[in-house]
């Protein structure tokens, strides 16, 4: 049995996405610490010739000066290169990882971890594996008196008052489908695909290559701008680069930076037509105007909406042209509707669940409605309304479960975890 | 996963009542002010389909089991028990994370439902929507 009553302290919730990661008192109705899960860091001196790449890092975290949390990577430092824990939705590089959760945690919230139980969230495709890795470094490295690892689709089912679902989640790299029916997730109907980053890669094409309207855009972060002069709509920018930060800059935080301005241009101008693409109605939307940080500014057109069009259609010749293009979500609904039964295929249309902070892409959820309903016609979607909701929808539905007085049955308590190992981790996180 | 909550005895002795000696004809449980155990909120033996609608809040979450009557297409009367989850789109998120979490406790102890339902506004608990779902496959 566990051995701390569940509701005398309260528990923390983290929950790590390939954007952010979010951390917070369990029963808040917000994360209070919200970090950007990319980090900045140094390579130690004498170290040049250290590969970053994937897995190496990780041998000498020690050897390596992290910048992390709001002043981390978006701070301008000689010779900063930034890396992301992440791949595809999961943990990859755990050696980032506890520095992060500590930072948020201890820095940002002030609270001492080992005195709280602590609930993990884990993306629906996570592997044992990973998960018992979790528990581990919660145990060993944070000594949490308890643990508990929840699946983001059961949660935002959850959230949404709903035991059976079809949780649509799009985040800033993986877009998926899971089936969750009464509080699990059908494994074999899993669908999921790095579409978003497909939508960005289309959104910077837009931006950087050159139209008879307007030259290529140079997608400059504003900590590589000294100043720059307020020029006319479509004038070439007028602006003075700090020359003295070009040599010290790298490659992977130009990379960082630059992607951070396309999500800026994403999130404020682009969009999608609701009923599907059709060159005249685009062309009667309104355009929007977008000031870059170099002060050109224009207005993007019929183009703007193109961005969105990733998300559900892909031409004929861009998937022959390339055969790893992600699946798009109408393939990834469809994939996982075919392998349910009909009954239950009914149930789960009727029952959709909108998360994630991808879906606040101006359009999406009309779209994406258009889309269900040609093939149900009793499809209902649900997708909160509150940003916030959507956004954090996974933390918030760990925040209200670890909040419970009867939840602590669940907890892994540490004597446990000392007493089984990692197996408890399977038997008890279902 | 489950929130961890329990059934209380009398969830169990009233819907036997309902299923065995018929009665009542619908039962509305809740959960108890402290969050911990599932109750009892209400037992009805109205024969109004309206009077039980009337019965699931506009803004509260809760479950329901109701002993459902109906004429087959080829004659003849059928009884189910139908089991419906009051989710309305309305309820705090506390609320709904809540009941969907802990659906499954109540759930288990009631053997012999035939149909389940969820709900999340009126048109999905309307007497043709459960009677197009309780007459279908029989």
């Amino acid at each position: 049995m566990v051995q701390y009553g569940g509701d005398e302290v309260s528990a923390l919730v983290v929950d790590i996405g390939s954007s952010s990661l979010r951390a917070g008192y369990a029963g808040d109705d917000t994360p209070k610490s919200i970090i950007p899960t990319t980090y900045g860091y140094h390579r130690a001196e004498g170290d040049e010739a250290m590969d970053v790449e994937g897995g190496d890092a990780t041998q000498a975290p020690k050897r390596v000066k992290m910048y992390i949390g709001q002043n981390g990577p978006s701070m301008w430092r000689a010779g900063m290169e930034t890396a992301n824990p992440m791949v595809d939705g999961l943990i990859d590089d755990f050696a980032a990882i506890p520095p992060l959760i500590e930072h948020a945690l201890v820095d940002v919230m002030r609270c001492t971890p080992s005195e709280h139980p602590i609930l993990v969230t884990e993306p629906p495709w996570n592997t044992p594996a990973n998960r018992e890795r979790m528990a581990e470094i919660m145990f060993e490295e944070f000594q949490v008196p308890a643990f508990y690892i929840a699946n983001t689709g059961v949660l935002n089912a959850f959230a949404a008052g709903k035991g059976t679902a079809l949780v649509i989640d799009v985040g800033k790299s993986m877009a998926s489908v899971t089936p969750v029916v009464d509080g699990f997730v059908l494994r074999k109907g899993l669908s999921y695909s790095p579409l978003p980053k497909l939508v960005q890669a289309h959104a910077r094409h837009i931006l950087v290559t050159p139209t008879p309207m307007r030259r290529g855009i140079e997608l400059l972060p504003h900590q590589l701008i000294a100043n720059k002069t307020p020029v006319d709509l479509n004038a070439p920018p007028r602006f003075t680069l700090r020359e003295e930060r070009l040599a010290g800059t790298t490659e992977s935080w130009r990379q960082w930076a630059e992607a951070r301005e396309v999500d800026e241009w994403i999130q404020s101008v682009a969009g999608v037509l609701e009923q599907g693409w059709n060159d005249q109605l685009a062309a009667q939307r309104p355009p929007k105007p977008y000031e870059f940080p170099t002060g050109y500014n224009t207005y993007f057109g019929g183009e703007r909406l193109s961005v969105g069009e990733q998300f559900f259609y892909h031409p004929q010749a861009l998937v022959a042209s390339n055969p790893n293009l992600p699946k798009h979500l109408p393939a990834l609904i469809s994939d996982t509707l075919r392998s349910c039964d009909a009954e239950l295929r009914q149930v789960l249309s009727s029952n959709v669940v909108v998360t994630g902070g991808g879906t606040l892409f101006a359009g999406f959820v009309d779209r994406l409605s258009a889309e269900l309903t040609r093939s149900f016609p009793h499809a209902k979607i649900h997708a909160p309304g509150n940003p916030i909701e959507r956004r954090y929808g996974g933390w918030l539905g760990g925040s209200i479960l670890a909040s419970l007085g009867t939840f602590h049955q669940l907890w892994i308590s540490k004597e446990e975890w000392q007493e089984h190992g990692k197996a408890i981790v399977g038997q008890r996180c279902k | 996963m489950a929130s961890g909550v329990g059934v209380n005895d009398m969830c169990l002795n009233e819907y036997q009542a309902l299923k065995l000696k018929k009665a009542h004809k619908y039962i509305i449980f809740s959960l108890n002010k402290e969050l911990t155990e599932i109750v009892v909120e209400k037992t009805s033996s109205s024969q109004s389909y309206d009077d039980f609608i009337a019965d699931l809040p506009e803004t509260e979450c809760r479950w329901a089991v109701y002993d459902f009557e109906f004429e087959k297409e080829e004659g003849g009367k059928r009884n189910k028990i139908i089991f419906v989850s009051w989710s309305p789109d309305g309820a705090k998120i506390k609320q709904k994370m809540l009941f969907a979490s802990s659906k499954d406790a109540l759930r288990r102890a009631l053997v012999g439902v035939a149909v389940e339902i969820q709900g999340t506004d009126y048109s999905e608990v309307a007497y043709e929507s459960v009677l197009d779902k309780a007459s279908r496959g029989h």
